[in-house]
């Protein structure tokens, strides 16, 4: 009897299991946004909301949890159960704090889902400035000092800038500002030569013209900016990308790394998403599983290189 | 009616020990040399140095005004007595509110922290004592439906209607 | 440019955008007036729902949300003392004192059409000047930030109350705080204590919320008398109706707020917060009353209330023309902007699709929705008064909760809130006052990053500061009005000596 009552209900359990995977999502999905409203981090999320809520037939349910350059909203992420209800929309600011050494977890608490879009770092300089190329804006930098605005002090943007000084062997006064828009906006009034900032933050100021891209930080010329030569054919060994994808606490079950895998190369499949995410400066640049586990580790090292003597 | 308020010039006390130890810990700062930069300890030290200053005249001028004061005032110990018990009651339970927040989740911590203000406030205000068994119970169900209904409520408007999560 | 109005227009007539700008609006609204929830959060929140509407319904449902939630805020200042965002912090100042006397209903209708005449000027601003005003904010680098700040911080001599020397001292605690968290230059944490929170520095909606809020709940919990009820039903609805007439008025008042909200909305990073509180200085320096200013003062509503939906065409202005966002809600609309498209820059002025013209015609649209729905909601708002106090306040410190703890989801704020509110109480008690607070909160970061970012580039050298034009005509102004005020206080108190008591 008692064996029998066992195998009862080692039998439903089974069931209960492999229902519980089978329809993964059962409940509302809660997407940790380690930002406040408004970043890019923010409006990629919650542009990609409607489409994955079709897909997975479920509500996602974003949480803005900002703090520490994103270190509050990524920490309360390593901390929630592994069950796939509680994700995080990672980005390199995870790498970038990593790397400056100032919060208590790396990339490998994470397990990431996928990858989704992506966006240079430019660096860009004034429609009237005196410098038009990559070539004599580092000129300029080797002989004397420039200034170069970023956006906050340890960001990925302020820690791609000090790499770009490092390879081109300039010597940058480089300038923080509290945010993206203060810096641009340094850039056109001409209170610093130049800013180094990711290209969805530039998209408006360079489409209008207000702003001039000299370099960017990608292996190859983006569509986007066919005309933007990269640092690698200017003779700089410097390659960066922001990237911004889906991730979640360590231990994910694999169900819901497949569910969520099949939902996102659907809708980059549909082609429903490319579109918002051109308008947006970036660029879809899809990546899962093993391929995308290296491209985090090749990333994360990268970062801790650039971000080199600002470390802490 | 002059309240003779020990709290007046002694909150200045406090104003002026906190910005010493602001200074020294400010002093201990690592320097980052930016050329040009003031460093990361200028501002700190120089806005707790001219408070540290400025909260001595206040301080003085705090005292003197407190001993002229001569007896205190005691026509209004009692509701004195009350609106401290009322204040420290209030911070106590916000307290554990937002200790209870995320642990006993949004509806059960609001509900017994509504129940338990307006509850608290009628028995420390000292109208408990005068209601009738009754009225007591009567109060008692309108306090818990009140609470009840507001934590649903808002439970309700903030998930649904503005998408702003809260704890369950 | 007509032919452009009227493209626009018939893009704005459809009975799907129209309702897509009073969904907008009437959400903003909501979300305006409780304690903790932003514009920007309202704005975010429709992000994903205007994704599928043509590009002049998803904005203008986006600037609805922006207009209501600007005008909103005066709700709770008026009635309850609790301003919900930095903008709406001056408005208490007279707001406040009108309720107090049993005029809650007067004050409203004062904010609610003066937030309408501050929002169509703007609009009209927006739509003829915004490139020369985007150019002009350009021109603002570190020195002219810092000397804006400066200005800024002279406020505080009055909002400071009756000690000029507790109201510096509190402008300095707020300043103090402001400098928690990352060093903006260096990087270095100071006062961090290795919380993950403060990294950032201190957030202003819990410090606002605690100062103004909490600390005002706590005062009411102190002083709550079951036997005072009497006092409570004192409020006459009867008076709660849109007040044209008499906030026009104050013409002057509300020239006052759309100037300031025009000028100083559209620099970035800096104009929002501080924009209401200027057109409040101005107007209460320009007046031949000052000393009725705070007391319940109409004309100190009316500037606020209006400068309050100017800035919002402020911050417009660069975000539009230049593709700069000047604070959080901005950001989340240009968000919008781009997923639609819709490209900002000095071309979309030039744009002859009539696009951006729809644009201007929703916003203007935004605020008559505004308007008509704060006007059907007057008398409602009024109700929340008759609230029994006990029940009140356990409500009010709900909404605060999760007001807060909405905006990052973090429970730390919490905890800040709460030590801010306590802060805030003993503040007001021995006459600090809590306004000099925000206001150093608010300017402290702008006055000593740029301090520092300008001593940066210029490589050690304090020159610029007094030699840049705009940068030394606002070190002049405040100066002056230092100046000015200390020679008031002065006078004033030469004349009141003998009946001198600073206590309350």
């Amino acid at each position: 009897m008692k064996k029998l009552l066992g195998g009862f209900t080692l039998a439903i359990g089974c069931i209960v299991a492999g229902q519980a995977f089978a329809e993964y999502p059962t409940k509302n999905v809660d997407m940790i946004v380690p930002f406040s409203a408004g970043g890019g981090n923010d409006t990629f999320v919650r542009a990609l909301q409607p489409l994955v809520e079709e897909q997975l037939d479920t509500t996602l349910v974003i949480r803005n949890i900002a703090g520490g350059g994103g270190a509050v909203g990524m920490s309360r992420a390593v901390a929630s159960p592994a069950d796939g209800y509680t994700l995080l929309a990672a980005s390199n600011a995870m790498l970038t704090l990593e790397a400056m050494g100032t919060v208590p977890f790396t990339h490998d608490d994470f397990d990431f889902i996928a990858k989704l879009i992506e966006e240079p770092y430019l660096i860009a300089v004034s429609s009237e400035s005196p410098y038009q190329d990559i070539e004599s804006l580092v000129e300029a930098a080797q002989s004397g000092s420039v200034r170069v605005g970023a956006s906050g002090v340890g960001s990925s943007a302020h820690i791609a800038a000090n790499a770009i000084a490092n390879r081109t062997e300039s010597t940058f006064n480089l300038i923080p500002y509290p945010g993206g828009s203060e810096a641009m906006s340094a850039a056109m009034g001409g209170h610093v030569e130049a800013v180094v900032l990711g290209g969805a933050e530039l998209r408006s100021a360079l489409e209008s013209g207000r702003l001039k891209a000299l370099a960017t930080t990608y292996a190859e010329r983006s569509d986007s900016l066919p005309d933007v030569p990269t640092f690698q054919e200017s003779g700089y060994d410097l390659t960066l990308t922001v990237w911004r994808g889906i991730a979640g606490p360590k231990g994910l079950p694999d169900e819901v790394k497949k569910e969520w895998v099949a939902a996102i190369q659907q809708i980059v499949e549909d082609g429903s998403y490319e579109q918002t995410a051109n308008n947006l400066g970036t660029e879809l640049a899809p990546l899962y599983g093993d391929e995308l586990e290296a491209f985090i580790d090749e990333s994360a090292a990268t970062m801790r290189e650039a971000a080199g003597d600002l470390a802490n | 009616m002059t309240q003779r308020d020990i709290g007046k010039p002694l909150f200045n006390v406090v104003l002026i020990i906190v910005s010493a130890s602001v200074f020294v810990a400010a002093s201990a700062f690592p320097d980052v040399n930016i050329p040009g930069d003031l460093s990361a300890a200028f501002f700190p030290k120089f806005l707790s140095g001219l408070i540290f200053i400025l909260a001595i005249p206040c301080l003085i001028k705090d005292f003197q005004e407190w001993r002229k004061g001569g007896q205190a005032v005691s026509s209004s110990s009692i509701s004195l007595v009350r609106g401290a018990s009322q204040w420290l009651f209030v911070i106590l339970l916000l307290i554990a509110y937002v200790y209870a927040f995320e642990r006993l989740g949004y509806m059960i911590s609001t509900a017994l922290f509504t129940f338990s203000c307006v509850v608290g406030l009628t028995v420390l205000s000292g109208t408990w004592g005068t209601l009738s068994t009754a009225v007591k119970s009567k109060a008692l169900a309108g306090a818990l439906v009140f609470s009840v209904v507001l934590a649903v409520t808002i439970f309700y408007v903030f998930t649904d209607l503005f998408k702003i999560p809260l704890p369950t | 440019m007509i032919s452009g109005y009227l493209d626009g227009l018939g893009m704005v007539l459809q009975l799907s955008t129209l309702l897509a700008i009073a969904g907008g609006t009437l959400l903003g609204i909501v979300m305006g007036a409780l304690p903790g929830l932003t514009s920007a959060m309202a704005i975010a929140l429709l992000l994903p729902v205007t994704f599928g509407m043509p590009p002049v319904a998803g904005i203008g449902m986006l600037l609805g949300a922006l207009c209501g939630a600007g005008a909103s805020g005066s709700i709770p200042a008026i009635l309850l003392n609790i301003p919900g965002t930095p903008s709406s912090v001056a408005t208490t100042f007279d707001g406040f004192p009108m309720a107090q006397k049993g005029e809650a209903g007067r004050a409203l209708g004062l904010a609610i059409v003066a937030s309408f005449f501050g929002g169509v000027a703007s609009m009209v601003i927006l739509s003829l000047l915004a490139p020369p005003i985007a150019e002009f904010a350009l021109r603002f680098g570190p020195a002219e930030y810092f000397s804006l700040s400066i200005f800024g911080l002279v406020i505080i001599a009055s909002v400071a109350g009756k000690s000029l020397l507790k109201g510096l001292i509190a402008g300095m605690i707020g300043f103090l705080v402001s400098t928690i968290g990352t060093d903006p230059i260096t990087g270095v944490g100071r006062f961090t204590f290795n919380e993950l929170s403060l990294l950032t520095g201190v957030n202003l909606l819990p410090a606002l919320i605690g100062l103004f809020a909490v600390s005002q709940v706590l005062k009411d919990t102190f002083e709550y008398d079951p036997n005072e009820r009497l006092k409570e039903s004192g409020h006459r609805i009867d008076i709660a109706r849109p007040r044209f007439i008499e906030t026009l008025k104050h013409w002057k008042a509300v020239m006052m707020g759309v100037i300031s909200g025009s000028i100083v909305g559209p620099i970035p990073g800096a104009g929002g917060s501080i924009a209401s509180l200027v057109a409040y200085d101005q107007t209460r320096r320009f007046s031949k009353t000052p000393e009725k200013f705070g007391t319940g003062h109409a004309p100190g509503i009316v500037s606020v209330e209006s400068a309050n939906n100017a800035l919002l065409g402020g911050a417009l202005i660069p975000t539009l023309a230049l593709g700069i966002p000047g604070e959080a809600a901005t950001a989340v609309l240009l968000g919008g902007l781009m997923i639609q498209g819709i490209t900002p820059g000095p071309l979309l002025f030039a744009d002859q699709s009539g696009t951006v013209y729809g644009i201007f015609l929703a916003y203007l649209l935004a605020n008559v929705f505004m308007l008509l729905i704060m006007c059907l909601g007057i008398k409602l708002f009024i109700r929340v008064l008759m609230v029994p106090r006990k029940q009140l306040l356990a409500a009010i410190l709900v909404f605060c909760f999760i007001g807060v703890y909405g905006v990052d989801g973090d429970v730390f704020n919490l905890y800040l809130m709460l030590g801010f509110g306590v802060l805030g109480y003993f503040l007001n008690r021995y006459n600090f006052g809590t306004a000099p607070v925000i206001l150093g909160l608010i300017l402290g970061p702008i006055a000593e990053s740029n301090l520092r970012r300008g001593l940066q580039s210029f490589e050690g050298d304090w020159t610029p500061f007094f030699t840049r034009p705009i940068s030394v005509a606002f070190l002049i102004v405040a100066i002056g009005l230092l100046a000015l005020t200390l020679w008031q206080n002065y006078r004033s108190n030469q004349q009141s000596t003998p009946a001198g008591d600073d206590s309350v």
